[in-house]
């Protein structure tokens, strides 16, 4: 299938830190395709590329099938962006901003309709310094489809937002598949990209260490189940003692939590034990690995711990 | 490219401290002007270049770069870097607000001072040129400082290290003829003085024509603002602006300051040489010594004030002639000069349109001169000094103080000194009566001339008393005529003697200023005694 977005051994590196080491990716039209990764994995840099604001040392982006570094001004044409600071000039109102912005492009949709489509009217005329957080954001959000673009870039589109305005933003976004357009998101929040994209693809140092639809990964990657269980009364730690497949231990009182590769063997012989020592169970989970387990997962075995727990949700 | 443009301007317009900076300032330097120059007759014409000026500078300096840094501050470059449009065009539509807003602002200025009687600018199309291209030339060191600094406050910083100097040493807000050699030297090397001279030119002088040299310096330093900073831009703070590579083409624009500098030393404009004695007492001499000239040329006498009470243009380009030096050829000055050609150029000067001359007017029956002061009659006196062109007494030049006015004590005990002083002061005693005098009256033109404030208005007391003392009233008149009417002959080496008074100071470095102040006290004092001025 012929891809909206098409990203071939893009290298780019700041003095001797490499920020893009060979990333490759496709995104198909219609498609929410989300860079998940640590803060400085590489995600912003990739973005920026694409998006001209950055020149790659090496590499191929096509957006839309115009080759963005050969014929940068056609690319923005058709790409809508939102980067991770949106502020605009403090007395600027969002039907002005709307309109300003507009005028950079050949054609641009009507402020009005864009104001209503983000729900913005009520503020339509109010200065940008009297906005909310999360009415700012759906200005960005708006700025970017000022163009009726093909394809929306949006870098870290919800991060310091609260969860209601986050989850109106998923909305959103969500409502530009509908339409058809292409997405490409990045993210630190795991639940963000499970809930939205099609397919992620995890960055770590530079590189794309994994690529999928969440579920596939979350699956592929074996990475064991974790378990959840609350007793009665308190246990000693002997009973948790080689039972086959358990990792991860961790005990706290009447909860214990861990993590087994053969859920239910495990199971079974935790039963047994709990039984001789006469405690019940109050209550007990089992959940397949979520994407921020495997993103710690994938991002940890690489390397020391600098890397993986420095940011955000992750740590 | 026009919604950007309303866009710039209405956030212009929303801001509250820009419209501090862009248009209260501009009106506080015009009441500062004012009252710092109200003795002058014709309120502000001769400040209109200086004034506007601050006004472009400040707008340049401060307005332009710091709306630009903060906005780039904010991201918001970068989110505009995200769409197809182009550097130029940004650039261009925040000039050009700019631009409209630095115009305003002048007009802002220019209207209040027609309405406080200063005469309607004499070239106004060249003024709308003049000014475009000060805005021109600020407005690209504008975008230079914006590109320079990373941050609002550093716009700050860089803006007032070039204001300040600009304004001090540039020859913008203090007169170029005030300051030391060595700073009207280096005043050449900033475009300040070059804006106020081709602006000045179009209020009261002879329009662009004159500020040929001051339009190329300011064309000069504008494009190479622009062309440097064009090479510095940068979307992000942390892009090549900021890199010791981006700040070296800061230097191209700083080369265009120096070019302009060094052009102006080779073509001998540093000094603003010429342009003092370039009113009235010259013309004195000259019509006295020339028996064909016209009495009316005697209204040139002691320069610009007594035309200046009926304002008419001549008045106006006759201010300019003073102020800033244009149609100020130094051929006009030196007292050896063949009184019809200076009379020529003067009125050439004047008109600033006929080139040639009108053909004189039939000669009117000669005059007899006296020969000798010794011949002097109160009939020359009559005749040939204009006591009600002579500067104000609380004028900026050869100032007296009123007699009702208090003396604060450490003066006085100065002017006793300097009456004592001149007792025993051989230059008082030495020389024919005129030579005397003259050297008498130096020591009040020469504290006038490093304008030193309080005492020099009281020097000339001591001096006239001191004068009054030493000849018979007969003589005196008889000499303070000859002086008066023939203020560049005689020896100055007596000026430089001053130093033996306690007045302390050094002596003269313009010997034409020096006779010109010293010609124009001799008429102060000749018109107190023959009661020609009426002293308070």
């Amino acid at each position: 299938m012929f891809a909206q977005v098409h990203v071939r051994d893009l290298w780019k590196a700041y003095g001797a830190v490499q920020a893009a080491c060979g990333v490759t990716f496709d995104v198909a039209p219609g498609e929410i395709f989300g860079l998940l990764g640590p803060n400085g994995a590489g995600k912003t840099t990739t973005v920026e590329c694409m998006l001209g604001l950055r020149q790659p040392d090496r590499g191929v982006v096509r957006i839309g099938g115009i080759d963005a570094r050969q014929h940068p001004r056609d690319m923005q044409q058709r790409i809508g962006a939102t980067l991770q600071t949106n502020a605009l000039q403090e007395k600027i109102t969002p039907r002005e901003a709307l309109r300003l912005f507009g005028s950079f492009y050949r054609e641009a949709e009507e402020a009005d309709v864009l104001l209503q489509r983000f729900a913005l009217e009520d503020r339509a005329d109010a200065a940008f310094s009297t906005l909310s957080g999360g009415q700012r954001r759906r200005l960005a959000l708006a700025l970017a489809f000022v163009n009726r673009p093909e394809v929306v870039l949006l870098d870290e589109p919800t991060t310091g937002l609260d969860p209601s305005s986050r989850r109106d933003l998923h909305r959103r976004i969500l409502d530009m598949k509908e339409e058809g357009r292409t997405v490409l998101l990045t993210t630190h929040y795991m639940e963000e990209a499970e809930t939205l994209c099609d397919r992620v693809a995890i960055m770590h140092r530079g590189r794309l260490v994994a690529e999928g639809a969440p579920r596939d990964l979350m699956g592929s990657l074996g990475t064991a189940p974790s378990v959840h269980l609350e007793t009665s009364g308190p246990l000693p730690p002997e009973t948790f003692e080689e039972i086959e497949g358990v990792r991860d231990l961790k005990q706290t009182g009447c909860t214990v939590r861990f993590r087994s590769e053969q859920v239910q063997g495990t199971l079974s012989e935790l039963t047994k034990r709990l039984e001789t020592a006469g405690a019940g169970i109050v209550e007990l989970h089992v959940r397949r690995a979520t994407l921020e387990e495997v993103l710690i997962e994938l991002t940890q075995e690489e390397g020391d711990a600098s890397s993986g727990s420095d940011g955000g949700p992750l740590a | 490219m026009t919604y950007a443009f309303l866009i710039e301007l209405r956030l212009y317009y929303r801001n509250r401290m820009a419209l501090i900076y862009g248009y209260l300032f501009p009106l506080i330097f015009l009441v500062a002007f004012l009252v710092l120059y109200r003795h002058e007759p014709v309120p502000l014409v001769n400040h209109m270049g200086e004034l506007l000026t601050v006004t472009a500078l400040g707008g340049a300096c401060f307005g332009l770069p710091t709306s630009m840094v903060g906005e780039r501050e904010r991201g918001i470059w970068r989110r505009y870097r995200a769409t197809p449009v182009s550097t130029l065009r940004l650039v261009l539509t925040a000039v050009a607000a700019r631009y409209l807003v630095l115009l305003s602002a002048a007009l802002l200025q220019i209207v209040p001072a027609i309405l406080l009687g200063m005469p309607f600018p004499e070239h106004i199309a060249g003024l709308w040129v003049a000014f475009t291209f000060v805005s021109f030339a600020f407005l690209g060191l504008g975008l230079v400082i914006a590109m320079l600094a990373d941050t609002v406050p550093a716009v700050q910083a860089l803006g007032q290290s070039i204001f300040l100097p600009m304004l001090i040493i540039g020859g913008v807000a203090v007169r170029i003829e005030s300051l030391p050699e060595w700073a009207q030297h280096l005043s050449a090397f900033f475009p300040g003085r070059y804006a106020v001279e081709a602006i000045q030119g179009t209020v009261n002088g002879s329009g662009l024509g004159e500020a040929g040299f001051s339009l190329l310096a300011l064309l000069l330093i504008g494009v190479a603002g622009c062309f440097a900073s064009a090479k510095m831009f940068r979307w992000d703070t942390r892009e090549r602006g900021g890199t010791r590579r981006g700040k070296v083409w800061a230097g191209a624009a700083l080369a265009a300051w120096v070019l302009v500098g060094v052009l102006a030393e080779g073509t001998g404009r540093a000094l603003p040489h010429g342009r003092l004695p370039a009113d009235g007492v010259a013309s004195l001499t000259d019509a006295l010594r020339s028996p064909g000239a016209e009495t009316k040329n005697l209204s040139n006498v002691y320069g610009t004030q007594a035309d200046s009470v009926t304002i008419d243009s001549v008045t106006v380009a006759e201010h300019a002639a003073d102020s800033v030096g244009v149609g100020a050829e130094p051929g006009d000055s030196p007292p050896e000069s063949s009184g019809p050609q200076s009379d020529a150029e003067t009125a050439d000067a004047v008109s600033g349109e006929a080139v040639e001359a009108p053909p004189p007017p039939p000669p009117p029956p000669p005059i007899d001169y006296p020969d000798s002061w010794e011949e002097v009659t109160m009939e020359d006196i009559d005749r040939d000094i204009r006591f009600d062109a002579l500067p104000y007494d609380q004028g900026l030049e050869a100032p007296v103080a009123a007699l009702d006015e208090p003396m604060y004590p450490d003066i006085e005990e100065t002017i006793r000194c300097v009456l004592y002083d001149l007792e025993v002061w051989p230059p008082a005693w030495t020389g024919d009566p005129v030579q005397r005098a003259r050297n008498v009256l130096y020591v009040a033109a020469v504290p006038d001339m490093y304008q030193m404030s309080g005492i020099e208005r009281w020097v000339p007391h001591a001096v006239f008393e001191h004068l009054g003392n030493a000849h018979p009233e007969d003589e005196l008149i008889k000499v303070l005529y000859w002086i008066a009417a023939n203020p560049y002959e005689g020896e100055v080496s007596a000026a430089s003697r001053l130093t033996d008074m306690c007045l302390r100071i050094g002596g003269p470095d313009d010997t034409l200023m020096l006779q010109q102040r010293t010609g124009w006290y001799a008429a102060k004092l000749l018109g107190r005694i023959t009661g020609h001025i009426e002293v308070r």
